[in-house]
C-alpha cells in the first residue's frame, strides 16, 4: 500500500468540513446568485431596478452609516474597557471579563426587546429622568436611529472588547516602563509606545464590528420604528411581503460584494490574517 | 404572480387566538388542537381521512380554527350529520394551486382572499359559487365574485388614545395629518396595503372617491407625498401584535390597525384612553374558495357555505374573535354593546370603504417601493 504524502493527510481531514460546507453554505449562496438574473426574467433587471430605486440607494447609506458609526462607538468604549482590565484590575480581572462575556452570550433578540423596556416613552430611562426633574416630557431615544445605534453599540461591543482585550494582554508592561524610566510623561508613554502596539487589536475589533453591523437584522427592525431600513431588512422585505425573490437576492449579492468590498481595502492597511486570524 | 392577498392578517387571527387563550377564553383542549395543526403537516392527516362524506375546511391556523370548528362546523354536523373537519395549515394561492394541479386534492374549501380569488380564478383552478345555493342577499357588496364568496370581514381603522391627547379625538384621517392640534406619534402598517386610502382621504377625498384618485400616477404620489410629510412621526407596525403594543405601551397616540386587534386593545386598555373610529376605514373581506375535484363534492360544499352564512353563527364569530359578519342580516342581532365594533355594522360600512384587490392587484409593488423611500429617506 502506497503510503499517503502529508498533503494528501492534510486533504483528507479538510474534506468532510469541506463537502459540508459546499452542501449547506456554497450551492445554496450560489442558488441565490442564480435567482438574482433569472427571477422574474433571465438577465440583469434586478441590478437594473436596484440601482435606479431610491429607497435601495438610502438603505444602503443608512446601513454603512449605522455600521460606521456603532463601529466608532464599540471601539471608543472597547478601548477604555478593554485597557481598564488588562492594566488596573488585576483582581477584578475574572469579574470584569465575566461582565463583557454575559451578555455576549444572550440572545440578541432579547437584548434588544430589553432596550424596548428602557427606551421607551414610559421606559425605565425616560421615567427616571423625569422623577429626578430633568425632563417634562419624554425624549426620543427609540424608533429613531438614536434608539438603534444604542442598542447596536450594546450588542456589538464584546465583539470590540474582545480582539483588543487579547491584544492588549500580550503588551508587556516594560516597554511603557522604560519609556517612563528614560523620562517620558504618562500620556507620552500611552500616545507613542502603548498605544501602537495595541492597534492590531483596535483594527480585528473594528473590522468585526464593522462586517457584523453591515448584515444586522433584528435590531434596526426593533428600534428603528420603520426608518431606519438597513439593507437586511429590506431583503427580508423582497422576499416575505412581495415574493419579490429575484430583486431580494440581487440585493443580498450587493450586500455580499460590499462586504467583500470592505474588507479589501481593510486589506491595504491592515494585516488581515494577523488581525484576524492569529493572535498575539 | 404576485401575492396581493393579506395573509398576514390571516395569520393575525390566529395570533389573537393565542392571546384569548392566554386571557382563558378558549378551552384548553380546543387550543392545543390547534397548536398540533400548526406543527405538523395536518394535510397529511386530512388525506387520510377525506372521504366523501366528511368536509375538509382550511384556514389559517391557530385557535381561530378551533373557533371556526365550534361555531360554524359542529353546528353544521349536529344539523346534518356530516362531519366537518378544520385544516389550519393555511391554504395559501400557491398550495391551493399545486394541489389541483398535481390531480391530489384533499381540500374541500379555503379561507382565502380577494387578490388569490381572482388569481386562482383566472388559473383556472377553483370552481364557482352555486348561488342558487349560497343566497347572495346575504353577504355584503363587494364580496361576491364567480370564484369566491365571503365569509367574514375585517377592517383597518382609526385606533387612538385619547388621554394622551388631553381628550381631543381625532374623527378623521384629516385629524391624524394634523400634528398641531394632535401631538404625538401614528403608527401605520409597513406595507401600503390599507395606508394609502387613509393619506389620499386626509387629502379631503371623499372615501367613494378614493381609488378613482388612486387610479392616477399622480395620485399615488400624492399620497405617498403625505407620509413623506408626516414622516417623523410615524412608528410603523410589521404584525398585528407589533400594533398592539405600540398603543399597550403608550409610544403612539393614534394609528391605523386592524379592526380584530382594536378589539382586542379594547379590553387591555382603560376605558378612557382608547377609542376607535371606523370613519374612513377600509373594509377587507376573507373569501371562501373551492379548489376544482374537491373530494366531498360541489354540492355538499355550497351547502356549508351556505350554513355558514346563518346570521347568529356569524354574531358569534365576531364576539369570539373579532371577525365581522359577511351577512348584512348578522349586524342587527349584534348585542348593543358589540355593535360599535363591528366593522360589518351599517353605521360602520356607511363610513368605509371596500378594499380594492383589482387596485393592489396592479399597483402594490411599484407604490410599496415608494412608500418605503418616503418613510427612510
Amino acid at each position: 500500500m502506497p503510503r499517503l504524502t502529508d498533503k494528501a493527510r492534510y486533504w483528507m481531514l479538510v474534506l468532510p468540513a469541506l463537502a459540508i460546507m459546499i452542501i449547506f453554505y456554497i450551492l445554496p449562496v450560489l442558488g441565490i446568485w442564480e435567482i438574482s438574473v433569472t427571477e422574474p426574467d433571465f438577465g440583469f433587471g434586478n441590478y437594473v431596478k436596484m440601482t435606479e430605486s431610491n429607497a435601495v440607494k438610502t438603505s444602503f447609506i443608512l446601513t454603512f452609516r449605522v455600521a460606521a458609526i456603532t463601529t466608532i462607538g464599540c471601539l471608543l468604549l472597547g478601548y477604555i474597557v478593554a485597557y481598564t482590565i488588562s492594566n488596573f484590575a488585576s483582581r477584578l480581572t475574572p469579574l470584569m471579563v465575566a461582565l463583557v462575556l454575559l451578555p455576549f452570550w444572550v440572545s440578541v433578540l432579547i437584548r434588544s426587546f430589553s432596550w424596548i423596556v428602557l427606551l421607551g416613552r414610559s421606559g425605565l430611562v425616560n421615567d427616571t429622568l423625569r422623577d429626578v426633574g430633568l425632563i417634562t416630557s419624554p425624549l426620543r431615544l427609540m424608533h429613531n436611529e438614536t434608539g438603534v445605534l444604542i442598542a447596536m453599540i450594546h450588542v456589538m461591543l464584546p465583539f470590540a472588547v474582545l480582539p483588543m482585550l487579547a491584544n492588549m494582554r500580550g503588551i508587556s508592561r516594560s516597554y511603557t516602563d522604560a519609556a517612563r524610566g528614560l523620562g517620558a510623561s504618562e500620556w507620552t508613554a500611552f500616545r507613542s509606545v502603548y498605544f501602537p502596539q495595541t492597534l492590531p487589536g483596535v483594527f480585528s475589533g473594528a473590522l468585526l464590528v464593522f462586517v457584523l453591523s453591515l448584515g444586522f437584522f433584528v435590531t434596526p427592525a426593533l428600534l428603528g420604528g420603520g426608518r431606519v431600513l438597513m439593507i437586511s431588512e429590506y431583503i427580508t422585505y423582497q422576499i416575505q411581503e412581495f415574493l419579490a425573490w429575484g430583486l431580494g437576492s440581487a440585493l443580498s449579492v450587493a450586500l455580499l460584494i460590499a462586504t467583500a468590498l470592505v474588507l479589501l481595502v481593510a486589506a491595504r492597511f491592515v494585516n488581515l490574517k494577523s488581525a484576524l486570524l492569529e493572535r498575539h | 404572480m404576485t401575492e396581493t392577498t393579506d395573509f398576514e392578517a390571516k395569520a393575525d387571527i390566529a395570533e389573537i387566538a393565542v392571546e384569548r387563550y392566554k386571557q382563558g377564553l378558549l378551552t384548553r383542549r380546543g387550543f392545543i388542537a390547534a397548536m398540533g395543526a400548526l406543527g405538523i403537516l395536518p394535510a397529511l392527516g386530512a388525506k387520510a381521512m377525506a372521504n366523501t362524506k366528511e368536509i375538509i375546511v382550511v384556514n389559517w391556523g391557530g385557535a381561530a380554527k378551533d373557533i371556526l370548528q365550534e361555531v360554524m362546523c359542529d353546528t353544521y354536523t349536529k344539523e346534518t350529520g356530516i362531519k366537518v373537519t378544520v385544516d389550519g395549515s393555511g391554504p395559501s394561492a400557491g398550495k391551493i394551486r399545486a394541489m389541483v394541479e398535481s390531480g391530489a386534492v384533499v381540500w374541500d374549501l379555503c379561507d382565502s382572499g380577494a387578490g388569490s380569488a381572482i388569481i386562482l380564478e383566472q388559473q383556472g383552478v377553483t370552481q364557482a359559487i352555486d348561488y342558487s345555493i349560497v343566497d347572495k342577499s346575504k353577504v355584503l357588496d363587494g364580496g361576491i365574485y364567480n370564484n369566491g364568496v365571503a365569509n367574514y370581514v375585517y377592517s383597518y381603522v382609526l385606533a387612538s388614545n385619547p388621554k394622551l391627547l388631553g381628550g381631543n379625538v381625532p374623527q378623521s384621517w384629516v385629524d391624524v395629518w394634523n400634528t398641531k392640534d394632535f401631538p404625538g406619534m401614528r403608527t401605520f402598517r409597513k406595507s401600503v396595503r390599507g395606508m394609502l386610502e387613509s393619506a389620499t382621504m386626509s387629502m379631503g377625498v371623499a372615501p367613494k372617491d378614493v381609488y378613482e384618485a388612486l387610479g392616477t400616477d399622480d395620485g399615488i404620489k400624492a399620497a405617498i407625498d403625505r407620509f413623506r410629510q408626516l414622516r417623523e412621526h410615524v412608528i410603523v407596525w410589521g404584525s398585528g401584535s407589533d400594533s398592539q403594543n405600540l398603543f399597550l405601551q403608550e409610544e403612539v397616540t393614534m394609528g391605523n390597525i386592524w379592526s380584530t386587534r382594536a378589539h382586542l386593545l379594547k379590553d387591555q386598555m382603560d376605558k378612557d384612553s382608547f377609542t376607535v373610529t371606523f370613519n374612513g376605514g377600509v373594509v377587507a373581506p376573507g373569501i371562501w374558495v373551492v379548489p376544482k375535484n374537491n373530494p366531498v363534492g360541489t354540492e355538499e360544499v355550497m351547502k356549508f357555505i351556505a350554513h355558514a352564512q346563518t346570521p347568529e353563527l356569524q354574531v358569534q364569530w365576531l364576539e369570539k374573535i373579532g371577525c365581522g359578519p359577511a351577512n348584512p342580516a348578522a349586524a342587527a342581532l349584534v348585542p348593543a354593546d358589540f355593535q360599535s365594533w363591528n366593522p360589518s355594522s351599517p353605521e360602520n360600512l356607511a363610513t368605509q370603504i371596500m378594499y380594492n384587490d383589482a387596485w393592489y392587484a396592479k399597483n402594490q409593488i411599484a407604490a410599496e417601493e415608494l412608500y418605503v423611500d418616503a418613510l427612510i429617506n
